[in-house]
């Protein structure tokens, strides 16, 4: 039960009182390919050095190194099974929920390295967003699914709030299709609709950086292409982590990839190179089809 | 073909009678409707004498009068009505909430950590004692220390009742909500209590409030553990303390008056205890008609 309890944090009630980040300003026009001069001039967002991961005694993930650029997309691809969604759940430290689960080694966002202890893990997960495989909208309206974050982070009067809410749903690119229906349940919206409500209920809390599991396989054709324009739209305000099973999806949307398989990552790079050359064969037979 | 796999043909499935299949079809569901019709007649046939014999006993007496004294015919149950509602009402303000947090306590935090899986163990063991030992309890625990029966020592015997009961429903109903759920209002950045209370609760609340009901309907019949702890009384239940309170003496209450009313050689009080049955079992279907109403608004929000 300690371990749980820990992750309760002291500045819970300070939260509130946090002023309000400015709302992040949408840069058109960022590049989708960065030479590796460039790669290494852009600032990263978040860097995992020597990440291992164990569910018990099992190890999941081996000395995992990667760095997700500001402003971009990184995709992180593998067979199932292979550990990306182990890996992603590291950012925000999600997996303290469970008792056995544990991380070591070190990931420095913005230079911190929040897996050490005394990380305020409140403020960390707003920073951070985090949308997971199957749509999960809260019990309640539409409206007070977006709210939620902003009520538990900010101090806002009623009618920024509603400004925020408006806001959020249309950069969750929802608003035409709610707008009429702010006072009915989440769960009442469709699957694909649900998820971009998932979508701008994590966009509302203003993170910097935006984690994605799989977030459409559980959707459409249709949904899928709104989510994924959506992505593009998005990346110029936040950094995204995309996990995806979705070869085509990866290699539209996404500037880097990470190749993922059996808890190491074989190959990093910018996602045209990973697709059009990759260096290592374990990529290469995943790319092509020839396993996974 | 290669060397792992067997020729099929070589060992050639008999189809499986289609008359044997449909004989079985049946024999089975025949069987199931028998039952269910025997059981649904024996409870209509309870439903039904209870009503026949117990319809006669309401009038606007039975409701507002006090229990005849002597051989006069007459009176009512109103002071059983009223004690049996307070008891069970004291009963819930101690045994629900008790098992509502407990419950949160195993599904959210104790999980499968030894003191969770200690306290399973134990509300289980108390889930199977009989409910006269309820009455045991807190006859040992309020009645011989202070000397005297009370309203207030049935309540704790029904709350001893309530508890395991809520907690298994309400930590069953927690345990359905999908940890995809938790972990989303986590990642939003609540704290642990706020994602608790405001979204797992919240996704549970119809199942938690047909718990609750179910839990409060469960002990509302109870007869033994009233036996030793509001054991009855003549009398109108007054105030908190003094001979008549609730804390202070013996409190009329339904299910005592049945059972001594019904011994009794007078025809018009057997009278009174079908109409009191009668009123107890309208009571707990009434309660379940709008239990059902409230968990088909709740799945709405
Ligand atoms: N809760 C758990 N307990 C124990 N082992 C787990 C648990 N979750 C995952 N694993 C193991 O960790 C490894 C990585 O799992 P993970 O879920 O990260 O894979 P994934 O790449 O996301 O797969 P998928 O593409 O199917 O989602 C797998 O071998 C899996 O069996
Ligand atoms: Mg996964």
């Amino acid at each position: 039960m300690v371990d749980i309890m820990d992750t309760i944090e002291p500045g819970a009630e300070s939260a509130v009182d946090r002023p309000l980040p400015p709302r992040l300003e949408v840069t058109p026009g960022v590049a989708s390919y960065d030479t590796p001069a460039q790669f290494d001039a852009l600032p990263s967002k978040l860097s995992v050095h020597d990440l291992d991961f164990f569910y018990g005694k099992e190890q999941a993930l081996f000395a995992n190194d990667l760095e997700i650029k500001e402003h971009r997309v990184t995709a992180i691809i593998g067979p199932s099974g292979c550990g990306k969604s182990t890996h992603l759940r590291c950012y925000n430290r999600i997996y303290e929920l469970y008792r056995d689960q544990k991380a070591m080694g070190e990931i420095a966002f913005d230079g911190a390295n929040i897996l050490a202890p005394g990380t305020d893990l409140l403020s960390l997960r707003r920073r951070i967003g985090m949308i997971f495989q199957k749509p999960s909208p809260f019990p309640m309206t539409v409206f007070d699914n977006i709210a939620y974050g902003l009520r538990m982070h900010f101090k806002l009067s009623k009618s920024e709030l509603s400004e925020r809410v408006e806001d959020a749903l249309k950069r969750g690119a929802l608003w035409e299709e709610v707008k009429n229906k702010l006072n009915e349940p989440g769960l009442a919206l469709s699957g694909g609709q649900q998820q971009r409500l998932c979508i701008a209920r994590a966009i509302a809390a203003e993170p910097e950086l935006i984690l994605m599991d799989e977030p459409c396989s559980a959707i459409d054709p249709v949904g899928t292409a709104k989510i994924e324009e959506l992505l593009q739209e998005l990346k110029s305000s936040y950094t995204i982590v995309l996990v995806t099973h979705n070869m085509q999806q990866a290699a539209r949307v996404s500037d880097y990839t990470a190749f993922f398989f059996e808890g190491r990552i074989i190959e990093f790079g910018a996602t045209t190179q990973i697709f059009e050359k990759p260096v290592q064969r374990q990529t290469e037979e995943y790319i092509t089809g020839r396993f996974g | 073909m290669t060397a792992t796999t067997t020729d099929l043909s070589r060992c050639p499935m008999a189809p499986r009678s289609v008359r044997r299949r449909r004989l079985v079809n049946t024999v089975i569901t025949t069987s199931s409707w028998i039952a269910a019709a025997i059981g649904i007649f024996v409870m209509g046939w309870i439903v039904v004498t209870v009503v026949v014999r117990g319809i006669g006993a309401w009038n606007v007496a039975f409701f507002t009068q006090l229990p005849p004294t002597g051989n006069d015919p007459g009176g009512g149950l109103a002071n059983a009505i009223v004690g049996t509602l307070v008891i069970t009402f004291g009963a819930a303000v101690v045994g629900l909430p008790l098992g509502f947090f407990g419950a949160i306590y195993l599904s959210e935090f104790g999980r499968a950590g030894r003191v969770a899986t200690g306290i399973r163990a134990v509300t289980n063991i108390v889930l199977g004692v009989p409910s006269i030992v309820a009455g045991m309890f807190a006859y040992a625990l309020l009645v011989l220390p202070s000397h005297h029966y009370s309203g207030f020592s049935a309540s704790v015997a029904l709350a001893f009742i309530m508890l395991p009961v809520m907690t298994r429903t309400a930590e069953d109903v927690l345990n359905l909500v999908p940890n995809e759920l938790r972990e989303s209002a986590l990642a939003m950045g609540a704290p642990r209590w706020r994602a608790t209370l405001g979204v797992v609760v919240k996704a549970a609340r119809a199942g938690l409030i047909t718990g609750a009901i179910l839990a409060v309907v469960r002990v509302a019949g109870e007869t033994a553990p009233l036996l030793f702890t509001a054991l009855s009384s003549p009398y109108w239940l007054s105030g908190f303390f003094g001979p008549s309170g609730y804390f202070g003496g013996p409190t009329a209450n339904l299910t005592k008056d049945i059972y001594d009313f019904s011994q009794q050689p007078y025809p018009h009080l057997i009278q009174l205890a079908w109409g009191g049955s009668l009123l107890i079992i309208v009571a707990v279907l009434g309660v379940n008609v709008v239990t059902r109403l409230l968990f088909q608004r709740g799945k709405e929000w």
